[in-house]
């Protein structure tokens, strides 16, 4: 999708002015940032640089110590994780997508459970829920699978990846967080995990891509935000630096030059 | 293709947990059956019964809480101290339904106790139910004065607990046993709070990242087990009409074994209701055959031990079995490229 599309579409998730103390450290200063509808935000930053506690405020973890977040256009105080989820916030851990020794399809409706009965006694439609299961493990084309009842562990880590991913789609989350989806995965991995952000994007989630490597991002990121000791220290549009600069700038050698020579242009 | 499918089934069957000890169990039964004419006899089914069923219900309680990655050491403390404490309030006057209301409740504050110092302190639950069986221990002592409690009355509720089946010498606890084991199979399996138990017992975070709330999911774990291993006791009590201090001795570990016996994982989030009944079996059957045969009681222990090393053996090549690998015929994923390794390594 174009960034001239992006633009048009209300923005998902509204972040003003938010800092966060922990005692006297400062974690972060007045970080302002908004992801819209269908738009892929990739946020890098150096280990410590902020992006861990960004991405536990979003999901309701901690509190910010000032600021204000809007979601789909209303104020947001998150006071609990169950209820960002319950607002349709989700995050997809980097090596905390799956229970390994859980089946995939109690892995896929863990905490959703499809279930159907009277009062209390409720019995879980497990066939609904395998059939459901073995849908999405079809289309993410994992034909290896050869049963929904297999534990997790039979998936290689860029597999659970794109299930947890494939199952926040599937059960209407707006906005995405991934945390280092890519983190320790091969080329072809990858290459697949990214494919299902794409889905993502296409199917008009707000996506937040978080990692310290800048190489993963920049494929799949609409925008990249870079964040140095918890502030936005730049924000790039797709395509207006290559991997490379934006690698340098992350290492602080040629920020200065590199820059001051694009905005001469 | 078809030959292939009929492979995955039998696979899947072969890899459920019941299995292994199925096998162990039919096992026995055809050694001691063999060896010895009696163990069909109603007695010895009265012996292997009353047996399975006192251990086994603590130990389903104790397998509900392991699969939600959590243990109970004080659940035979809990056994003793219920037997114990609703014999003197029932010889002090105290009406028996009250009394049994009395004594599960006293259960639910001991599981309570566990299950918040566990969650809410971050101590493992090995030392926290430790700590537990040596305070209740002394609780017993001190509650029963070292003797041994008495009771002969009778009433409606202690011989549903305690009485025999009509029409037969089996005692009624073979009934709770397999209609508490046919519930907590239920929980376990068909609804959201047992895919929750399981999540729970996986690793830190992740089932929360799913907003299942575990610390609660453990606390009600806590609490069900001690209730369990209560009314076992309880039902020993309106059985054999005496209690003491040193009833359900050594339960702690027995429900274990028995968990472990059945296929279910130290480590959580796997394990089988169904699983630990057959371990439950197996131990009873296991005391009054070895009997049976003539073999020295003293064995009992040591061959216990034998078995639950054998037991965890089995249990992990049976989850691990790939009837594909073991007919040669290698099972290739079709988006994999040969070298693998790359990806194995990073699984977290």
């Amino acid at each position: 999708m174009e960034s001239g599309d992006v633009a048009s579409t209300p923005p998902v998730a509204e972040l003003v002015g938010i800092t966060k103390y922990y005692g006297p450290t400062r974690a972060l200063n007045n970080v302002n940032l908004e992801v819209r509808a269908g738009e892929v935000l990739g946020l890098v930053g150096d280990n410590g640089s902020g992006k861990s506690t960004l991405l536990k405020i979003i999901t309701g973890f901690h509190r910010p110590s000032a600021g204000s977040m809007r979601f789909l256009g209303l104020p947001m105080k998150l006071r609990s994780p169950a209820e960002a989820r319950r607002l349709g916030i989700e995050c997809v851990y980097q090596d905390l997508a799956l229970i390994d020794e859980l089946s995939l399809w109690r892995n896929f409706f863990l905490g959703r459970e499809l279930s159907s009965g009277v009062g209390p006694i409720r019995r879980l439609r497990r066939r609904t829920m395998k059939h459901i299961c073995a849908e999405e493990l079809d289309k993410l084309g994992l034909v290896h699978v050869r049963s929904t009842e297999h534990a997790a562990l039979s998936l290689s880590g860029g597999e659970k990846q794109s299930l947890a991913i494939t199952r926040a789609i599937h059960f209407g989350v707006r906005l995405l967080l991934l945390d280092e989806p890519t983190a320790a995965l091969s080329v072809r991995e990858t290459r697949n995990v990214l494919k299902v952000i794409d889905e993502a994007r296409q199917r008009g989630l707000g996506v937040i891509y978080i990692d310290h490597n800048i190489d993963h991002v920049t494929p799949v990121a609409d925008r990249v935000l870079l964040l140095e000791h918890g502030e936005v220290a730049e924000t790039f549009q797709r395509g207006q630096l290559s991997a490379d600069e934006l690698r340098d700038l992350i290492a602080r050698t040629t920020r200065q030059p590199g820059l001051a020579a694009r905005e001469a242009r | 293709m078809q030959a292939l499918r009929v492979m995955n089934v039998v696979e899947d069957q072969l890899r459920r947990r019941e299995v292994g000890p199925m096998i162990g169990l039919v096992a026995l039964i055809a050694v001691f059956g063999v060896m010895s004419n009696h163990l069909f006899s109603r007695q010895e089914i009265n012996g292997v019964t009353a047996l399975a069923s006192s251990i086994g219900i603590v130990a389903i309680g104790v397998t509900f809480l392991m699969i939600s990655g959590e243990f109970d050491l004080s659940v035979g403390a809990v056994f003793a101290l219920a037997a114990v404490v609703f014999g003197k309030l029932v010889n002090g006057g105290l009406p028996i339904g009250l009394a049994l209301l009395a004594v599960l409740a006293l259960a639910a504050g001991i599981g309570c106790a566990n299950g918040i110092v566990t969650t809410r302190f971050a101590i493992p639950s090995f030392i926290t139910t430790l700590a537990a069986l040596l305070i209740v221990q002394g609780i017993d002592l001190v509650v029963s004065g070292g003797n041994t409690i008495l009771f002969f009355g009778h009433s409606t509720i202690t011989s549903a607990l305690g009485g025999t089946i009509p029409h037969t010498t089996i005692g009624n606890r073979v009934l709770w046993f397999v209609g508490l084991t046919a519930l907590l199979w239920f929980v376990l399996e068909r609804t959201s709070y047992g895919n929750w138990v399981s999540a729970a017992g996986g690793r830190a975070g992740v089932a929360r990242a799913m907003g299942v709330p575990t610390r609660r999911v453990k606390l009600i774990n806590f609490v069900v087990c001690s209730m369990f291993a209560a009314l076992a006791g309880i039902m020993q009590f309106a059985s054999y009409g005496a209690a003491s201090a040193q009833d359900g001795q050594d339960y702690e570990l027995l429900a274990i074994v028995a968990a472990v016996i059945g296929g279910t994982s130290l480590f959580g989030v796997t394990g089988t209701i169904i699983g630990t009944f057959i371990g439950a079996l197996i131990l009873g059957l296991l005391q009054t055959g070895l009997i049976l045969v003539g073999v020295p009681g003293s064995w009992y222990e040591p061959l216990i031990g034998a078995i639950l090393v054998v037991a965890v053996i089995v249990n992990v090549r049976l989850s691990n079995l790939n009837l594909q690998t073991a007919f040669g015929r290698f099972a290739v994923r079709p988006d994999e490229t040969p070298p693998s390794s790359l990806t194995a390594g990073g699984r977290g």
